[in-house]
């Protein structure tokens, strides 16, 4: 470097003001050292992307390579990824699945129900419900060869070693079958130490998603058992008959002592389970529940305002436009719905990726809105359960 | 609006406090965020019942309301002192090596002096010597310095910094072995390295004496509602006072023009998204790395630039698990919101610990809830548990290893908190573990970097200027001066006043 005071550079001036301070010259040949020895890091460049995108891939490509008959109600559809290898998962875990159906685009989550183990694809198990918008459309529309996009695997619905233990029960409703043979084989390849048992519950057994494979895993594994529940089956059905109880459950598992709770399925069949494994006695701490969604009728639920009559809001997003939208319709589908597009994930008010600011009006959020302190401060809703009780005013 | 006079690329602490003042201070502003919160480090996450705070150990800065520190008025000029609530620490920490000591300081600089002469009984003149050099360093530090260094007078310096000439840039460690023999003392006054992210052999003296003496004088806080409470109070009071936002947007270039005497100006930041937003500054609180070698669209960054770099070194990430544990914080024997918990008094071989994928022989333990109730649901408890970690470390774990690495890895923390703090594994009921690389997702950082680059002396403002390669781009944030908290909101507005003087001499220059 050259001595010429550099006129805009005051620093310099005071260097010679420094000098007097022990360990200052040192410390300055230190650093001149180094800048003949050190890198520009300019080696580092694009690395974080790079290391990031493996693990969480913000979008990931995907192309349906087969689509599988499990039931006259349910496919599984197999994606392969068209772009990176498939990012790796916990059992358990979720991708948000993008679609554009009639011009609209919006998207759900849905668990994977391919073994974590699997690199080359992802499965999703998807089971017709009466009304649903995209579950229907997957069900209806996707053949081998579509593209879709998704997010990464997210959620925190898996089975975590720190504090789960040995002893697993998994109570599944229904689809909630798709996370929970993912965290089977996963408890499988972990060895004979640990126990998993599923009680698994459904209305018909036409209904039964996996059964085979679930019948035929019990008989080969001794540390994996599985109870059947069906409520409407015929004469010759040797599972129980009927819908799960505190009792059936304490009478096919005995202690619940160390258990881990896991439960999974259509909201009214969380809700029972949760309350009937309180009155057992299971702790909150042993209980792990899967997001299921926004709410179908918050104008049930307790804390809904009782003031409203109207069956329409105005929503106006600050300086892009309004729209009409209806009462108890999340916030983030009427948003879709008219063409704006928030980022998303779980919509079922965990993730706090689409998050909004209410500048003005108010919204009702029902207890599946996991929002920080602040944001019920500064206005802030997680807009895939935030239901607009008046005109409101917001900010994205 | 696509015109703007200055953009602040990420809403980190440097860049919210950039961007606020900014708006406040009349200059039209854009905030862009790759996230979907504002904070950086300084946010929040929910699981279950629980909220976690991320980063905030301990606040420094604030004072008290009768002995108010230049936070107070930093957070009053920028709107958002009413928009929050603090919580003052009792303790600045008990720090415990099971088997040779268990010591808690108060958060007071008397009762400080106190705890210790009572402890080290054959140190007791030495602690008071060491602790007014604490106090006499910070006094300069704060005050003497700055003002000799802008005066630039040799003389000025000599007669109102004496103990910062001897010894402020003395190696903590040199200066804690000149003043003690009793190796336990010194283990304990040095644990405040860890937030510097470097063992005492490798710090200057005074970053560790300003710690200790601005902790136990100006008191340790938390904020309610955690530093996300901060983070989102600010983005309010910027978005109060007119200023843009975009979330979900990260800068993808900056673009400049180059002048006639081929030195290049900003014009304008490019969004990932494509959208192309003029503007007359740039305040970068993305890392400087970033910022230079990857946002510019110069091709190669600066030759000052290199130079500085090269100098550098890529500092410290973390390894945390946020735990929520359903019990109380008396339950769990916790007597002091935060601790430390070492195997060694050897910080040496703390650190070297730090560049391995082994488990920590040093790491510390804060309970947001004891100082209040509010910070955990009721009869509850939110703990952190935090080893520092270099980053880099993790490059060599395959993907697929990842989640095993991580739960072996943090088994390996429980155990040690475990034997100051039995029980916490029976009682989790909510637990996320972060590793460098969630760092690194979140922040965008190298090596998922949380205070910057490698905090030794060299990499304070005494030995760099501010790189003014490019007219119209500014730096806030942990990579061009201390991270931590306070530093990095102060460094954000001390930039924003900057910006906002440059584009007044502009506009004066125009008329
Ligand atoms: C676990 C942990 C514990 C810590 N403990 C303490 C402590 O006890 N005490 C203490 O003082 N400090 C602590 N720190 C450090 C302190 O939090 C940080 O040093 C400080 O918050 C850094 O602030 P910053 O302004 O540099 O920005 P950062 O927090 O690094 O934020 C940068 C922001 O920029 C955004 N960004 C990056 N690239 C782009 C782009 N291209 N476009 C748009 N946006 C972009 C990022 O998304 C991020 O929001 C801790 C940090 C962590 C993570
Ligand atoms: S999409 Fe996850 S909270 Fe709304």
């Amino acid at each position: 470097m050259s001595n010429t005071v550099n006129p805009k550079n005051n620093a310099d001036s005071t260097y010679n003001v420094l000098n007097s301070i022990v360990g200052y010259q040192e410390a300055v040949a230190d650093k001149a050292q180094w800048e003949k020895d050190g890198s520009d890091l300019i080696e580092l460049k694009g690395s974080v992307d790079v290391t990031v995108a493996t693990l969480h891939p913000k979008r990931l490509t995907l192309e349906v390579s087969k689509v599988i008959e499990e039931t006259p109600s349910t496919k599984t559809i197999r994606f392969i990824s068209t772009g990176a290898p498939l990012p790796p998962f916990q059992a358990g875990q979720y991708i948000n699945l993008f679609v554009d159906i009639d011009g609209v685009s919006t998207a759900r989550p849905y668990a994977i129900s391919s073994a974590c183990d699997e690199k080359n694809y992802y499965d999703l198990t998807i089971k017709r419900v009466t009304d649903g918008f995209v579950s229907n459309h997957l069900l209806d529309n996707v053949s081998q060869g579509q593209q879709f996009l998704s997010t990464g695997p997210m959620g925190t619905f898996y089975y975590n070693p720190l504090f789960h233990g040995e002893d697993l029960v998994f109570l599944a409703g229904g689809s909630g079958v798709a996370p929970a043979i993912t965290m089977l084989k996963d408890i499988l390849s972990r060895g004979s130490k640990y126990s998993f048992h599923m009680i698994y519950c459904n209305s018909y057994i036409d209904d039964l998603i996996f059964i085979n494979e679930l019948r035929s895993l019990a008989e080969q594994y001794p540390q994996f058992r599985l109870t059947e529940v069906v409520s409407r089956p015929p004469a010759n059905f040797e599972g129980f008959k009927g819908h799960l109880s505190a009792d059936l459950i304490r009478n096919t598992l005995g202690s619940i002592e160390n258990k881990l709770f896991y439960v999974c399925g259509p909201t009214p069949f969380n809700d029972y389970c949760i309350g009937q494994l309180k009155s057992i006695g299971v702790p909150n701490k042993r209980i792990r529940l899967e997001a299921n969604g926004a709410p179908k009728n918050p104008q049930q639920l307790s804390d809904w305002p009782t003031t409203i009559d109207a069956e329409e809001v105005m929503v106006t997003v600050t300086g892009r436009g309004s729209f009409k939208a209806k009462i108890g319709e999340p916030l983030l589908n009427s948003l879709e719905r008219n063409g704006y597009s928030v980022e998303n994930a779980c919509r079922s008010g965990e993730c706090s990726l689409c998050r909004v600011k209410v500048i003005s009006g108010n919204v009702f959020n029902p207890p599946e809105a996991h929002l920080r302190k602040s944001d019920k401060t500064f206005g802030w809703v997680h807009s895939c359960v935030a239901y607009p009780t008046e005109d409101i005013e917001i900010l994205f | 609006m696509n015109n703007y006079d200055a953009i602040v690329i990420g809403a980190g602490n440097g860049g919210l406090t950039a961007a606020t003042t900014l708006q406040r201070g009349g200059c039209r502003t854009l905030l862009l965020e790759k996230h979907n919160i504002p904070g950086g480090c300084a946010t929040s996450f929910v699981r279950g019942n629980y909220e976690f705070e991320v980063a905030l150990h301990q606040l420094s800065g604030l004072g008290t309301e009768k002995k108010p520190f230049i936070m107070r008025k930093i957070f009053t000029d920028l709107g958002v002192m009413e928009k929050v609530e603090f919580v003052q620490e009792g303790e600045l920490y008990r720090i415990v090596v099971p088997g040779e000591f268990d010591i808690t300081l108060p958060a007071s600089w008397k009762g400080l002096k106190t705890v210790l002469k009572a402890e080290f009984l054959a140190e007791q003149d030495n602690i008071d010597v060491f602790l007014n050099l604490c106090e006499q360093i910070s006094m300069e530090s704060f005050m003497a310095l700055p003002r000799a260094r802008k005066i630039g007078s040799d003389e000025v310096l000599k007669s109102s910094c004496p103990t910062f000439i001897k010894y402020g840039l003395v190696s903590a460690k040199d200066v804690l072995d000149e003043f003690f023999n009793d190796k336990k003392i010194k283990t304990v006054l040095a644990a405040y390295w860890c937030y510097l992210g470097l063992p005492p052999s490798q710090i200057a003296f005074s970053d560790l004496a300003v710690m200790i003496y601005a902790y136990a004088a100006f008191k340790p806080w938390h904020i309610k509602g955690g530093s996300q409470a901060m983070s989102s109070a600010l983005l309010e009071s910027f978005l109060e006072a007119g200023g843009d936002v975009r979330f979900n947007c990260a800068a993808d270039k900056i673009l400049t023009t180059t002048n006639t005497d081929h030195t290049s100006e900003v014009k304008a930041v490019r969004t990932e998204h494509g959208e192309v937003l003029s503007c007359k500054a740039v305040i970068s609180n993305a890392s400087s790395v970033l910022t230079y070698n990857e946002l510019l669209d110069t091709g190669q960054p600066p030759v000052s630039v290199q130079q500085d770099f090269k100098s550098r070194e890529i500092g410290t990430s973390a390894f945390v698990l946020y735990l929520g544990l359903d019990c109380t914080p008396q339950t769990l024997g916790i007597t002091s919101a935060s601790n430390f918990i070492c195997s060694t008094m050897d910080e040496e071989l703390m650190h070297e610990q730090m560049n391995k994928l082994e488990p920590p022989v040093a790491t510390m333990l804060t309970c947001y809830n004891f100082d209040d109730p509010s910070f955990a649901p009721e009869g509850k408890s939110q703990v952190s548990l935090l080893c520092l970690q270099y980053g880099e470390l993790w490059n060599d774990v395959p993907p697929d290893k990842y989640a095993e690495t991580k739960y072996a890895l943090a088994d390996k923390l429980i155990e040690q908190a475990e034997q100051v703090f039995p029980n916490i594994r029976d009682n989790i009921e909510e637990v996320e573990v972060a590793t460098p690389l969630t760092m690194m997702r979140y922040l965008n950082t190298p090596g998922g970097s949380i205070y910057g680059f490698k905090q030794n002396a060299q990499d304070s403002n005494l030995f760099r200027d501010r790189i003014d390669a490019v007219e119209g781009l500014y730096l806030a944030g942990c990579w061009n001066g201390m991270g931590g908290f306070q530093p990095t909101y102060m460094a954000g507005e001390s930039a924003a006043r900057a910006v906002i003087k440059q584009l007044k001499q502009k506009e004066t220059a125009n008329v």
